[in-house]
């Protein structure tokens, strides 16, 4: 193999890998802070997926513009799915491990919940819309302009999301409450006010991943479930609860899977990153990135 | 040495009562009911052994198992490849005893893990197996799928099933008596405190997955041949774990009659609903599961009429305290404290 085919092959590797990442940061937020093991979070990227999809075809908006307001619109949803769902269940568990299984139960019925009603609005055939196809050379690849705008995209907004995470108080009061929730309560956080929130920036998330899929791949309403397990295979690499982890994860899958779809068959590549997964999680439950730090 | 007392020994003479009432119900129902209703039978006595065996182990452990489908599939094949040689009874056996070796050896590696961590690896497991299967089928006999030439009766495949559920749920009631089951709770409400206490909690949660997984093996190799068709994506359908767990916890998974009555239940709703409406069935199910989580933890059969008036306590007091605040009542009063509170600091 030639260095230029070499670097095609990572290129859409990590490309994809953006996309990994997105979601990932989105579900990693989740639990990370609450505990909330959302495992309908791919199906919430579906619905972001079909928000542009309908803007775009019927309105005409572009999907540029359609980025914070699938953004604004799964905030908004994940907002209100707290309020109604996870508050009570916050309330009414005895302790972290009952709230833990009962939220991805929970989780488990918003799956059903969104996944049926995508196919039931929109039916069950692959959608698309063409934008930004037209190739850009970069070297002496080729790659379509929507996927390179697509990675962009997710990287700008996974290293915003990192620097407001590590820069701003808000931010600094999100990773104390990931550190330790009665010490962040102990000092004044105030986690009824911000666990909704933080539960919608994660929807809004999986929102814009959403935005941007439909930019570049055909859209289904059964596509939400390999994503979502992708990204558990993401933040299981990077480990739970680490947001650099999660990108380096996603990235690494990405690149991961183009490679090893490339050396093998791609029937394959399902197989691949489920065997990465399970050794992953059975041999470094704590995730490949972490250092050995105290037990807090 | 644990002691029976006669409280236990009637419940126990209650609860093998009712089963057996049951039992005849399901063995009439081919005699007079249509080939539908058989086959509306068949599923709900598929999904009352699967759920029931399931609540046995995960329910009362608190080990979130989602490798149903996994033991499900693996019967199914083991019985699938061995119905033309082996007798018929031989061939489920084998189905179940195969699930169960694979339970043993994914719980040595899973069953040290708990909450989140085991439910997601038992799930990512299953779906290895699942695409394992697949590429092995692809790549060394080269097909998709097996047709399966003979088949027995539907009777045959009918009362089968029916042994299988009355199997289960005679195991259940057994276990919820014996030392094993005690165990199993000890394991589920702490289990630190059961290894303390002597309980060899490894041995108990190994011995536990693998009966589940057996009866899943058994049911999955009895359910193959009504098919006649398998192939991995739906014998390991990850729909068919995902339907036993709802079923199960909507029913209530600590209780021994809850899994059965949602099996019923559900399998009426999606013969009904599923032809006509399969989106509407599927998101019934989703909303269903939130609302018993969130308002009924404890599944239908923690139904009492005490969680009635709860409830309406519960909205009563909702409702009187929108009403303070809507009306303005609320901000009247805080505005009177407020102006008291001025009026004794003026006058001290």
């Amino acid at each position: 193999m030639s260095a230029g085919a070499w670097l095609e092959l990572i290129t859409s590797g990590i490309i994809t890998g953006g996309i990994y990442a997105l979601v990932a940061l989105g579900l990693n937020l989740q639990y990370g802070l609450m505990r909330i093991l959302n495992i309908a979070h791919g199906e919430f990227m579906v619905l972001g997926a079909y928000l542009t999809w309908v803007a775009h075809t019927v309105w005409g908006i572009s999907p540029i513009v359609m980025i914070p307001v699938s953004f604004a619109a799964l905030a908004l949803l994940g907002v209100a799915v707290h309020w109604l769902c996870f508050r009570r269940l916050t309330q009414t568990s005895p302790n972290v491990d009952v709230f833990e299984a009962r939220s991805l139960m929970v989780a488990f019925g918003l799956m059903f919940l969104v996944q049926n009603f995508c196919s039931w609005v929109w039916g069950g055939e692959l959608r698309g819309y063409d934008y930004m196809t037209s190739p850009v050379t970069i070297g002496q690849a080729p790659f379509a302009g929507n996927k390179l705008l697509v990675f962009g995209m997710a990287l700008v907004i996974s290293l915003g999301l990192m620097l407001w995470l590590r820069q701003t108080l808000m931010g600094k009061g999100v990773r104390a409450l990931m550190q330790s929730g009665v010490g962040a309560r102990l000092v004044g956080i105030d986690t009824k006010r911000l666990h909704p929130w933080m539960f919608g920036i994660g929807l809004g998330l999986s929102g814009v991943a959403g935005c941007l899929l439909s930019m570049a791949y055909t859209i289904s309403p059964a596509m939400g479930e390999p994503y979502t397990v992708t990204a558990l295979i993401v933040i299981t690499l990077g480990g739970f609860g680490s947001m650099g982890g999660a990108l380096a994860g996603g990235l690494l899958l990405g690149v991961i899977e183009a490679i090893g779809m490339h050396f093998t068959s791609p029937s394959l590549k399902a197989l691949l990153s489920y065997a990465v997964f399970i050794g992953v999680l059975l041999l470094k439950p704590k995730g490949l990135f972490t250092r050995r730090t105290r037990e807090a | 040495m644990f002691q029976w007392t006669s409280t236990q020994r009637r419940l126990l003479g209650r609860d093998f009562l009712i089963l057996f009432g049951l039992a005849g119900w399901g063995l009439a129902l081919p005699a007079y009911g249509s080939p539908f209703a058989m086959s509306l039978g068949l599923t709900c006595l598929m999904y009352v052994a699967l759920s029931t065996s399931w609540a046995m182990f995960c329910g009362t452990s608190r080990y979130l198992s989602l490798a149903t489908a996994a033991f499900f599939g693996i019967g199914a094949y083991a019985g699938a490849l061995s119905v033309e040689q082996l007798p018929w009874w031989q061939a489920v056996s084998l189905g179940g005893l195969v699930a169960a070796a694979v339970a043993v050896v994914m719980g040595a590696m899973v069953l040290h893990l708990r909450g989140t961590y085991f439910a997601v690896l038992t799930f990512g497991m299953t779906e290895l197996i699942r695409h394992a299967v697949t590429h092995w089928e692809k790549r060394v006999t080269g097909t998709v799928g097996r047709v399966l030439a003979t088949a027995p009766e539907p009777l045959t495949v009918y009362l089968t099933v029916l042994l299988l559920a009355v199997l289960a749920v005679a195991l259940a009631i057994v276990v919820r008596q014996t030392r094993f089951g005690l165990a199993l709770v000890g394991i589920g409400a702490d289990e630190q405190r059961a290894q303390t206490l002597g309980v060899s909690t490894r041995w108990v949660k190994t011995a536990g997955f693998a009966l589940t997984a057996a009866v899943a093996g058994a049911v999955g190799a009895a359910m193959s041949v009504r098919w006649t068709y398998i192939d991995p994506p739906t014998v390991f359908n990850p729909f068919i774990g995902f339907q036993t767990v709802l079923i199960a916890l909507i029913g209530g998974a600590f209780t021994l009659w809850g899994p059965l009555i949602a099996a019923i239940v559900f399998s009426v709703l999606a013969e009904t609903l599923r032809l006509t409406m399969p989106e509407v069935y599927m998101m019934t199910l989703g909303l269903l599961l939130i609302v018993c989580v969130l308002y009924l933890p404890g599944g239908l059969a923690s139904l009492r009429w005490q969680s009635f008036e709860s409830w309406r306590t519960q909205a009563k007091a909702w409702w009187l305290e929108r009403r303070d605040t809507w009306s303005g009542e609320r901000r009247r009063r805080e505005a009177r404290a407020k102006r008291v509170q001025q009026a004794m600091e003026l006058g001290a």
